[in-house]
C-alpha cells in the first residue's frame, strides 16, 4: 500500500519542478551576485581592486574624478569586495540573471564615478570622498560630516585634529 | 514540396543540446548537468535534450577558458556540428578568462577563435540562469533556422 501513499502525495503536491522559466524564479534573500556600487559612500581606499582575484574591478584617474569600473563578465561573486569594504559602498545584489547577447560584451559594467571638488578651506582640488570617519569619538554629528566631507584629505586632519572634544 | 515548412515547424520545437569542456575546472559543468538531469530545473520542458554526439547538436554549451591543450579538439569538435547553431558560453571563463586570464595555459576570451552568441556569466552561475541563457539561445536558432 505504499505505493499508494506516494501517489496520493504526489497528486497533492503536484510536480516539484521550478517554474522559472515559464515563472518567477526561488532566489535566496543573500545570494551572491551582481555587484552594486555607491560612489556617494566610497572611501577611495581601493582595497576592492586590491582584494579582487578575478582583477574585476579597476579603479581609474581621469579629469572629472576617479572611477570605478566592475565586469561582470570577470567577477566571480566571491564577496571579498563587499567583506573588505569600510564603508559598504559595494553591495552584492541577488541578481543572477546576467546571461545577454556576446554583442553586449563590453556593455555588462557596474560603472560609478567620485567626483572632485574645491577644497572648502584650501581651495585644492581633491576627490569628493566619503571621510574615513570610523574611529571618531565621539561620533561626528550630521553637520560636522558635510563639513569634514567638503575638505581635502589634508584639511580633513586638521579638521579633526581642531575638533573640539567635550572632556 | 510543401513538406519543407512543416519540417521546419517541427524542427524548431526541439533544440538539442551539445556540452564542449575547454579546459573548465568542472564546476559549470555540474550546474550543466544540474540543468538538464534533475526534475528541479527540468530544461526539457524548453524542447532540449543532451545528445552525445556533436553531429546531432543544435545549441553548444561551452565551459571553460580554451585551455592551449584542449584547443585543437575543440576547434574539430565545434567544426563537427552541422549548421545553423548556436553557441552558449556558460561562466566567465570562456567569456573573458576568469580568474584564470592572463595565464600563458589560456586562451580566453573563447570568442576569438569561435563565434559566441550567448554568454552566461557566473562562477557558476545558476541553474537558473543556464536556462535562461538557453531560452534566449533557442530564439537565436529560430531566427536562423
Amino acid at each position: 500500500m505504499n505505493f499508494l501513499t506516494i501517489f496520493a502525495r504526489n497528486l497533492k503536491q503536484g510536480p516539484q519542478t521550478e517554474a522559472f522559466p515559464l515563472g518567477p524564479a526561488f532566489t535566496p534573500e543573500r545570494l551572491r551576485g551582481r555587484i552594486e556600487f555607491k560612489a556617494e559612500s566610497c572611501e577611495g581606499c581601493r582595497i576592492c581592486e586590491r582584494v579582487c582575484p578575478a582583477n574585476a574591478i579597476r579603479f581609474a584617474k581621469t579629469p572629472d574624478g576617479m572611477t570605478f569600473d566592475c565586469w561582470h563578465n570577470t567577477c566571480v561573486f566571491c564577496g571579498n569586495c563587499e567583506f573588505y569594504c569600510p564603508t559598504d559602498a559595494i553591495h552584492q545584489t541577488n541578481d543572477w540573471d546576467l546571461s545577454h547577447a556576446n554583442a553586449d560584451k563590453f556593455d555588462m559594467v557596474e560603472h560609478g564615478l567620485i567626483p572632485n571638488q574645491k577644497c572648502a578651506d584650501c581651495g585644492a582640488t581633491a576627490l569628493n570622498t566619503a571621510p574615513m570617519v570610523k574611529n571618531a569619538k565621539p561620533p561626528l554629528s550630521a553637520e560636522e560630516y558635510t563639513e569634514l566631507r567638503a575638505r581635502c584629505p589634508k584639511c580633513r586632519a586638521k579638521y579633526l585634529k581642531n575638533r573640539k572634544v567635550p572632556a | 514540396m510543401g513538406l519543407i515548412p512543416d519540417f521546419k515547424k517541427i524542427a524548431t520545437r526541439s533544440p538539442w543540446i551539445y556540452r564542449i569542456n575547454a579546459g573548465s575546472c568542472n564546476g559549470c559543468d555540474v550546474e550543466m548537468a544540474t540543468t538538464a538531469l534533475i526534475p528541479r530545473y527540468d530544461i526539457e520542458r524548453l524542447g532540449c535534450q543532451y545528445c552525445g554526439s556533436p553531429k546531432h547538436a543544435d545549441i553548444v554549451l561551452i565551459s571553460g577558458p580554451l585551455t592551449v591543450r584542449v584547443k585543437d579538439a575543440v576547434l574539430r569538435m565545434y567544426e563537427e556540428i552541422p549548421d545553423p547553431k548556436v553557441t552558449v558560453a556558460v561562466g566567465v571563463c570562456p567569456i573573458s578568462g576568469g580568474i584564470f586570464r592572463e595565464s600563458y595555459a589560456v586562451l580566453a576570451p573563447i570568442d576569438q577563435y569561435i563565434p559566441i552568441d550567448v554568454n552566461v556569466p557566473g562562477c557558476p552561475p545558476r541553474p537558473q540562469a543556464i536556462i535562461a541563457g538557453v531560452a534566449r539561445a533557442i530564439d537565436i536558432w529560430r531566427e536562423r533556422l
